[in-house]
């Protein structure tokens, strides 16, 4: 029985892929997403990109919501700070994540689940690089079990 | 420790006074509840009932959660030519229904000058739980306070039982650092120090010191017992919104069950929200039919808040609200770098 569970495990492990949901802002990010695209620079395929007006208009709910309908981690991306195209958006949004950030973190979820970081519509290669560094963590922690609603 | 029971005095006096003169139109305080170590919000509008009015150390209820819905403007009052005029509200307050009412004023929910303020220095108010607990096998049926403030108990088969009022009074009271009203038109009795204005910090570090999933573990099993009846939110001055993210059904952020993962949402968003904005009044523990320490959460965010934006909710009344601001300099170490 136990070794029947353990090849289980060891199938659905090889079978699991990381699964990241990505909030790109419209003016910045989600032009850095598309100019890695158009680039051709390579970077993983485990993430699904949700285009939003600006990282301002996250709702923290967005991203508790994605965990808890089995995304194994979120990252949230905007302009660079003074880079907004709404002037102030990604900076009021810092500090919601910040607190976001250190209250998930307090009630036990890994900081690697929710990331957040700025990419402007030049830089595809950050972007792709970001990914790539996001999945890789996310593949060492495994898939996520917390917040996750089981039907 | 002193009795109450000249500040009641005064209290009924102030009260009196300002309903006679017309300077109020509604007074709020408390008036004995027929349970012991309760009492019952009171609500008065004629200098006669002032005598319903009581000051002891069971005052525990916060009721600034009642201003929101008295300044509340109706959409056909909007309209209208002529909207109704405001009334004028006293009330007593705690160093916490100061915090309250100070964030209120600031959130437009009341304005100040509608508002007459008697503030009271508190000495702690008495958890109802641990007091029953520290009789253990009694059962209490009366409760008064004795000449040092401390709590006066007669069972049920007639011992009388002294409770020291520091044993028991709540954890909210144990952590408060402000018990001398922030803001106020006058104050009833001399002013009091924060007795541990590191009890906070010293609880989060506690907690914080366990690893992800012993935390996690922890929260999980603290949320299981909850069962969703929204008293936290009830209790809360701080949760006035008229459409509540979490009752929305178009889209429906959280369902509406007791599931783990629901009520874990619920509990998160409501922390979330009310970052910076937490006065640390303990209203939503006290609230909760489960014994679920529902202030675990915001104790972080506030010392956080504190921490990262110099931001002390009720306290700082000219300052601006943390989350409705930003310095170009704020700390983004939080960020993913490649």
């Amino acid at each position: 029985m136990g070794q029947t569970q353990t090849a289980q495990e060891t199938r659905s492990a090889q079978a699991w892929e990381p699964k990241v949901v990505a909030f790109l802002c419209n003016w910045c990010s989600y032009a850095g997403a598309d100019l890695a695209g158009v680039s051709r620079i390579q970077y993983p395929p485990n993430v699904r990109i949700v285009r939003v007006p600006c990282s301002g208009r996250i709702n923290p709910a967005f991203l508790l919501r994605a965990l808890q309908n089995g995304a194994d981690a979120v990252l949230v991306s905007g302009c660079h700070p003074g880079d907004c195209h709404y002037i102030r958006g990604n900076l009021v949004a810092r500090r919601k994540f910040a607190l976001l950030k250190e209250l998930l973190q307090y009630a036990g979820i890994e900081p690697e689940r929710v990331q957040f970081t700025w990419v402007s519509a030049s830089e595809g290669g950050r972007f792709a690089a970001i990914i790539a560094k996001v999945v890789e963590q996310v593949r060492e922690l495994g898939p996520n079990r917390k917040l996750v609603k089981t039907p | 420790m002193m009795t109450s029971h000249p500040i009641e005095m005064r209290l009924r006096e102030t009260a009196e006074a300002l309903l006679r003169d017309r300077k109020v139109n509604l007074f709020l305080g408390y008036e004995k509840a027929p349970l012991p170590f309760r009492t019952a919000p009171l609500f008065i509008t004629a200098a006669e009932e002032v005598e319903r009015l009581v000051w002891n150390p069971f005052c525990t209820l916060n009721l600034a959660v009642y201003l929101p819905r008295l300044f509340a403007i109706s959409a056909g009052a909007r309209k209208a030519k002529a909207p109704p005029p405001l009334p004028t509200v006293g009330m007593v307050v705690k160093g916490c229904d100061a915090r309250s009412v100070a964030v209120l004023i600031q959130e437009h929910q009341a304005p100040r000058e509608k508002l007459v303020l008697v503030g009271v220095a508190c000495q702690g108010m008495v958890d109802r739980r641990k007091a029953e607990r520290a009789l253990d096998a009694h059962e209490a049926l009366g409760a008064g306070e004795d000449m040092q403030g401390n709590v006066h108990v007669v069972a049920e088969d007639g011992t009388e039982i002294i409770l020291p009022r520091e044993e028991i009074i709540t954890d909210a009271c144990l952590e408060c650092r402000s018990p001398t009203p922030s803001i106020h038109d006058m104050l009833l009795g001399a002013p009091v120090e924060a007795k541990d204005t590191g009890a906070a910090r010293r609880r989060t570090s506690e907690f914080e010191s366990k690893p992800f999933d012993g935390r996690w573990a922890h929260f999980q099993e603290a949320l299981s017992k909850c069962i969703r009846c929204n008293a936290c939110r009830a209790a809360c001055p701080m949760c006035y919104c008229k459409d509540c993210l979490l009752d929305q059904t178009r889209p429906r952020w959280v369902g509406a069950g007791a599931d783990i993962s629901d009520v874990t949402f619920y509990h998160l968003t409501r922390a979330f929200h009310l970052a910076g904005r937490c006065t640390g009044c303990g209203a939503c523990a006290r609230a909760c039919p489960m014994g679920i320490d529902t202030r675990l959460l915001m104790r972080k965010l506030s010392l956080e808040v504190e921490a990262l934006y110099g931001y002390r909710p009720g306290e700082m009344i000219d300052a601006t609200p943390p989350l409705s601001a930003f310095s170009m300099d704020d700390s983004q170490a939080f960020l993913t770098e490649p």
